[in-house]
């Protein structure tokens, strides 16, 4: 779907600004409200995700002692920056990308890598020991899902030829998806997706039960606000990119329910079902099975592609 | 939340902002030296059976992430710093409820050398949950007189002064109505 729009409409309202931190709250509440049905609960209801945004924004911010002022505020704005601009590149609700450029995926896996090092800058810009146990997590957990991740998405990208992802994503459409052709690398890919949210069960930077609440443990009203909408952003977008390249492109806003839901529904399941990893594990899942698996996949993605240059 | 709450667009402001609190009360549960026994039914109040994210409810580790504190026990000497410590980190607007007897008056603990004598000794509460220990359904209602109040914008009056912990400067408190 092709529209033309006023730039500054496309950055404040549709799909950018207001349109995509909306659609952050609705897939907050889909993800609860899925993880909610699957544990026999009832769950949120619809408008919980902004009662709690409007709450922590209409909270006391407390800047604690020991930690930069300057950084301690900025971070959240940083963290959220990125995630907002990270989704103009991205096939959001089915409609074409408004800045596309050739190499703009890189950009978007770097912005959003930057959210995750804002969030770990924002544990370590404090003196209290969980908020540092956490940074470190966060930052460690990054390591290791980061390069698997980073394979899986080449994966498709090699297949169109193209580091553009409007275009892989219209390859995407044309051919068989690429869940068929790539297993290895959807899989691959989803679960970097859950690691990159530090959703169950990678959620040991954030596990509650040991280090408090981690990196934000420091973090009261507008900043976790921020900070947290920045994950719902994150969310957002991560679904739609894995949707986009493995689950056969995203050509309209019903294609973009359809495949994204079905993804968070996996996604849910799969935070259901599991238990917390712990760091070590982590980090060891992702290094020994993750990122060879992700190799595998790329050297049977360009041994296909010499193959099918020599025959033709 | 000023006193002077006159121009339409500051009510709609503060409708939002009571709809808001009313809708997401995050709760910090802290153990003053009780027996145990009202923590876990605490514990049981959060399980799927009761299923209190219905109402908004989620349990946070951080006080900085919390506007409930859920306190239980008589407040023990050694408790009484901690407690003063979690609820001043704990960012404005901030609601007490206390759990059980004990955090009544003392409960089954009543004249010990050792103890307070109660929460509200301590910290102004907003709402008291009686029982030894009350049942989940008692605990989830005393949370909800707590959001009922707040919707009518009324509070249970803070007259007490609170003694601080030495180090701990007061922040500077905003004047409500
Ligand atoms: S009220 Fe009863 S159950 Fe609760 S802490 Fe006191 S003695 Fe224990």
């Amino acid at each position: 779907m092709n529209l033309t729009i006023h730039p500054l409409i496309v950055l404040l309202f549709f799909p950018g600004g207001l349109f995509l931190l909306a659609s952050g709250l609705v897939f907050q509440w889909a993800d609860r409200k899925l993880v909610a049905r699957f544990q026999n609960r009832v769950g949120p209801r619809f408008l919980q995700p902004l009662a709690d945004v409007l709450k922590l924004l209409a909270k006391e911010e407390i800047i604690p002692e020991g930690a930069h002022r300057g950084l301690f505020v900025a971070l959240p704005i940083i963290a959220l920056a990125a995630a907002l601009t990270a989704a103009l590149y991205v096939p959001m609700f089915g409609v074409q990308p408004f800045f596309s450029f050739q190499g703009d995926l890189i950009v978007t896996i770097y912005l959003l890598s930057a959210l995750t090092i804002s969030l770990g800058l924002a544990g370590a810009n404090s003196v209290d020991r969980f908020s540092l146990v956490g940074a470190t997590r966060t930052l460690t957990q990054l390591f290791s899902y980061e390069a698997p991740f980073l394979l899986a998405v080449i994966g498709p990208a090699l297949a169109a030829q193209s580091w553009q992802i409007s275009k892989i994503n219209a390859y995407a459409g044309e051919t068989t998806w690429f869940i068929v052709a790539q297993p290895i690398g959807f899989l691959v890919a989803l679960v970097g997706l859950m690691g990159k949210l530090e959703l169950p069960p990678f959620d040991a930077p954030e596990a509650e039960t040991e280090i408090v609440a981690g990196a934000l443990t420091e973090y009261s009203g507008r900043g976790f606000a921020l900070f947290r909408l920045s994950k719902d952003i994150e969310l957002v977008i991560g679904l739609t990119l894995v949707a986009a390249f493995y689950l056969g492109g995203i050509a309209n806003p019903l294609d973009f329910v359809l495949k994204t839901g079905g993804l968070l529904l996996v996604m849910a399941l799969l935070q259901t079902a599991f238990a917390r990893l712990r760091i070590d594990q982590t980090v060891g899942l992702w290094w020994r099975v993750g990122a060879l698996m992700g190799l595998v996949q790329i050297l049977a993605i360009l041994a296909g592609i010499y193959i099918r240059q020599w025959w033709l | 939340m000023g006193l002077e709450v006159s121009t339409p667009w500051q009510q709609v402001l503060d409708k939002i902002r009571t709809w808001a609190r009313v809708n997401s009360p995050w709760a910090i549960h802290f153990n003053s030296g009780s027996c145990n026994g009202c923590d876990i039914e605490i514990l049981a109040t959060l399980t799927p059976r009761y299923d209190v994210e219905r109402f908004g409810i989620k349990l946070q580790g951080s006080p900085r992430h919390a506007d409930v504190l859920i306190c239980t026990g008589p407040v023990s000497l050694q408790a009484k710093d901690r407690l003063l410590r979690i609820y001043w980190q704990m960012p404005e607007p901030k609601f007490v409820i206390a759990v059980g007897s004990c955090g009544l008056s003392g409960g089954v603990f009543h004249g010990c050398y050792n103890i307070v004598h109660g929460i509200d000794e301590v910290l102004p509460v907003d709402v008291f949950v009686p029982g030894c220990p009350p049942r989940p359904e008692g605990i989830i209602y005393g949370v909800a007189v707590l959001l009922e109040a707040l919707k009518s914008g009324k509070r249970p009056e803070r007259t007490m002064t609170v003694e601080l912990p030495a180090g701990f400067e007061m922040p500077q408190a905003e004047v409500r109505q």
